[in-house]
């Protein structure tokens, strides 16, 4: 069947009395995997005929359970990381903790996997990146160059990374809007970007700051890097600035596209580009929720749908027909298919 | 957020103003004395002034969350991300997000059953700033004005109400109300200094102080056969302008020691605090610093995580140097704003206005450090016990610095108790 942004329909949602940070998948499965506000990993069977929220057993999390990922030789480990610090390796299959280990001594903000399954990357608000073998959980390497304050001093925010589709580049986002591209094999920079205007500081009416990069991406051939956040903002009480997507490509530090959209407000918590398609989803809310398809090439919305709930996070089923969206009080399966009537 | 500006009789901190006014507050300042507060004690007053208490205020403006401070409810649906952490007294908790302040917690006592129900920033404000409810036809002071009128010393020369507020939204100047612009706040918003205080250039040292030395004469060969009140006053207020000019090094922080300047932070707020030290050191009763703006309806944890870094960086830091120098137990520090945070989490991980059940703090001067007072439901949404009106927290305050609870102003024949009907102090908090 024929994916299309402009297909995208809800198909169904479930309401949760949590507030759902993260989701992920392992491949070939229907089963999701949730981080949620109750400090909990839930999975959820899709396909079942009464699909429930099952929390995972053994160790837990003390706090807001914020990344998760599916790593490891065959997509067998799964890796939790919440505010408490920790980071819990998972047996997905059991649906039993088999590792837990004190990773930052400040909360996580998000965790990944790279392409390859082997390493987990987490970031955290003590401005550090640190990799870790997915198999073993042993500690590999720290990646630490982002401003623990911000310029205004206080304390800075580490929120975002994810890996090139080859493994060899990772990037990680703050919440001044800086970027930083590592070589994974290394630890050495290779380039350094800024988005600015993600981060509103208020030095007059409100004197705090809101804002930050909330989400990072590579584009399939690794060559853009796209960031998401917010626009500036008048009152910082709310999310009610634009939401807004910068691309670059990151070797040159050339800034492709700024991307700012007034009509459905907030951050954008979570970017993806499509491996076939020149289109980029980009998805967040402030009070509401959104779902914005990008031309990567142009720049220009292609399809937008409010979504039922402000949403933190997002996952495609293997065939990239079906979308998962976590986020306040629901998770939803949304369709970028033809319905067979159609 | 639309603000509700309380009327008030402003003492500028400008010397021109304040001579201009000058002769019109003798006699404000007589009826002061002679209408309003006809059943003071003189003697019971000086007394108390002569232990020259001060309040610090520091004035949370939009509302700090409770559960993000003295409250925490880790692990409940509405208690967020935090955790509580252990403070160096055993069973109290406070969340992580005061580390330093849960390390200091000897001097600090939490109220933390404030129920006073006016959820919008103005009417919140206004209650939580005079201790009760507005009444058309009177204009309540606030609790700087009446520790001013309190605790400052009639002779003093430096202002006895020092307000400092630098942020706009949610800005409110203070009100002396019936007391009289004698015990106005003197506002700082747009300088960290009082303007026009500083001697003209065009006037050199000599001819300054020739210039006071002859007004001094007249004056005192004016007065001296004419001994009332407006006379007095009058010479009074030169005298308090001679101080104000004098006290413009108060507000000077950049010669303070590098060591002492770490102790507050780098912030604006942190400087102000020092500031608001400087100032009690030197006589002044009542300083408030606000501290804007908590008014977290979006992204509540961050907007927590940055202020919250601010205030126990900088509360700390005043704390430990009133302590170094021996005037935390003659100074109550407060936190205070006008209402706390809903315990519901709304999506855009705000919380917003709540009055039903929140918290303050009170720490040095007559307080019971260490003590928790009253107690919220588990998920922190009623208070369960010890409930606690603004007029509650006022009595308080006041008992802690020696102000009689059972003072009244006579406004005219009506008499206007300084604490609002039906409400206590809290003996449980006051050493």
């Amino acid at each position: 069947m024929t994916v299309d942004p402009k297909n995208l329909k809800k198909i169904a949602e479930r309401g949760t009395q949590d507030i759902a940070f993260c989701i992920t998948r392992q491949p070939n499965s229907s089963t999701l995997f949730v981080g949620n506000s109750s400090f909990q990993v839930v999975a959820l069977q899709t396909d079942a005929e009464k699909p429930e929220f099952q929390p995972l057993t053994g160790e837990s999390h003390q706090s807001y359970v914020t990344g998760i990922t599916v790593g490891g030789d065959s997509g067998n480990v799964l890796v939790s990381g919440a505010y408490d610090g920790r980071l819990i390796w998972w047996d997905p299959q059991e649906r039993k903790s088999i590792r837990d280990v004190e990773a930052h001594p400040s909360w996580i903000r998000g965790v990944i996997a790279s392409p390859d399954g082997k390493l987990i990357a987490s970031v955290a608000d003590d401005m550090v990146c640190r990799l870790w073998d997915a198999n073993s959980g042993e500690a590999i390497r720290s990646l630490e160059k982002h401003a623990r304050e911000t310029p205004h001093h206080y304390p800075s925010m580490l929120y975002a990374a994810a890996f090139s589709p080859n493994g060899q580049f990772l990037a990680t986002a703050d919440r001044i809007g800086h970027v930083i591209v590592w070589e994974v094999a290394t630890g050495e920079v290779a380039a350094e970007l800024d988005a600015p205007v993600m981060y509103t500081w208020d030095p007059r009416q409100r004197r705090h700051s809101i804002g930050g990069i909330r989400s990072v991406a590579f584009s399939p051939d690794g060559k853009r890097i796209a960031v998401g956040g917010i626009g500036k903002i008048g009152n910082i009480d709310h999310l009610g600035g634009p939401s807004r997507v910068e691309i670059f490509q990151w070797e040159s530090g050339k800034r492709l596209h700024e991307i700012e959209d007034d009509k459905l407000k907030g951050l954008v918590e979570r970017l993806h580009f499509s491996d076939s398609s020149n289109w980029l989803l980009a998805a967040g809310g402030d009070h509401g929720g959104f779902l914005s398809f990008y031309d990567t090439e142009t720049g220009k919305l292609i399809h937008q749908e409010k979504a039922p709930m402000h949403v933190h996070d997002f996952v495609f089923d293997d065939q990239g027909e079906k979308l998962y969206t976590a986020g306040h009080n629901k998770l939803v399966e949304w369709s970028l298919t033809e319905s067979p009537d159609e | 957020m639309p603000n509700q500006q309380p009327s008030s009789r402003l003492v500028m901190p400008s010397r021109r103003q304040f001579l201009g006014s000058a002769a019109a507050l003798g006699t404000a300042f007589a009826a002061d004395m002679t209408t309003l507060d006809v059943l003071q004690s003189p003697t019971f007053a000086s007394e108390l002034k002569q232990q020259q208490k001060h309040v610090i205020l520091l004035w949370l403006a939009g509302g700090a969350s409770q559960l993000e401070t003295w409250d925490p409810k880790p692990g409940q649906p509405t208690g967020g991300p935090y955790r509580a952490i252990s403070t160096n007294v055993p069973g109290v908790e406070v969340c992580e997000l005061l580390p330093k302040l849960a390390q200091r917690m000897q001097h600090t006592a939490i109220i933390r059953s404030l129920n006073t129900k006016v959820g919008d920033h103005g009417g919140g404000a206004q209650l939580m700033e005079t201790g009760r409810r507005p009444e058309p036809g009177t204009e309540f002071p606030d609790l700087g004005a009446i520790c001013a009128r309190e605790l400052g010393r009639r002779d003093s020369q430096v202002p006895d109400y020092v307000s400092m507020y630098t942020s706009t939204e949610g800005r409110r100047k203070g009100t002396s109300g019936f007391l009289g612009s004698r015990y106005a706040p003197m506002f700082l918003s747009d300088q960290m200094k009082p303007q026009n205080i500083a001697r003209l250039e065009a006037v050199s040292v000599s001819d300054h102080q020739a210039r006071n030395d002859l007004r001094t004469l007249l004056a005192k060969g004016f007065s001296e056969h004419r001994h009332n009140d407006v006379v007095a006053s009058h010479n009074t207020a030169y005298q308090r302008v001679k101080g104000l000019m004098a006290s413009e090094t108060l507000f000077d922080v950049s010669g303070e020691p590098e060591s002492v300047r770490a102790m507050y932070g780098p912030t604006q707020f942190g400087e102000q605090c020092l500031v608001a030290r400087r100032l009690v050191e030197a006589g002044v009763p009542f300083v408030k610093v606000a501290r804007a703006w908590w008014d977290s309806h979006g992204q509540n944890f961050e907007t927590h995580r940055e202020l919250c870094a601010d205030l126990d960086q900088s509360m700390s830091g005043l704390l430990d140097d009133l302590e170094q120098r021996g005037l935390l137990e003659n100074t109550l520090v407060i936190t205070l704003g006008e209402f706390g945070r809903t315990p519901r989490i709304n999506p855009s991980l705000g919380r917003d206005h709540f009055a039903s059940a929140w918290s303050c703090s009170l720490s040095g001067c007559g307080v019971r450090g260490g003590s928790v007072y009253g107690k919220t439901d588990p998920q922190g949404n009623t208070v369960v016990d010890g409930e606690a009106k603004a007029g509650d927290l006022f009595a308080t305050i006041f008992e802690a610095v020696g102000i009689s609870t059972h003072h009244e102003y006579y406004l005219g024949s009506r008499p206007v108790p300084i604490v609002d009907f039906g409400c206590k102090a809290i003996s449980e908090v006051l050493a």
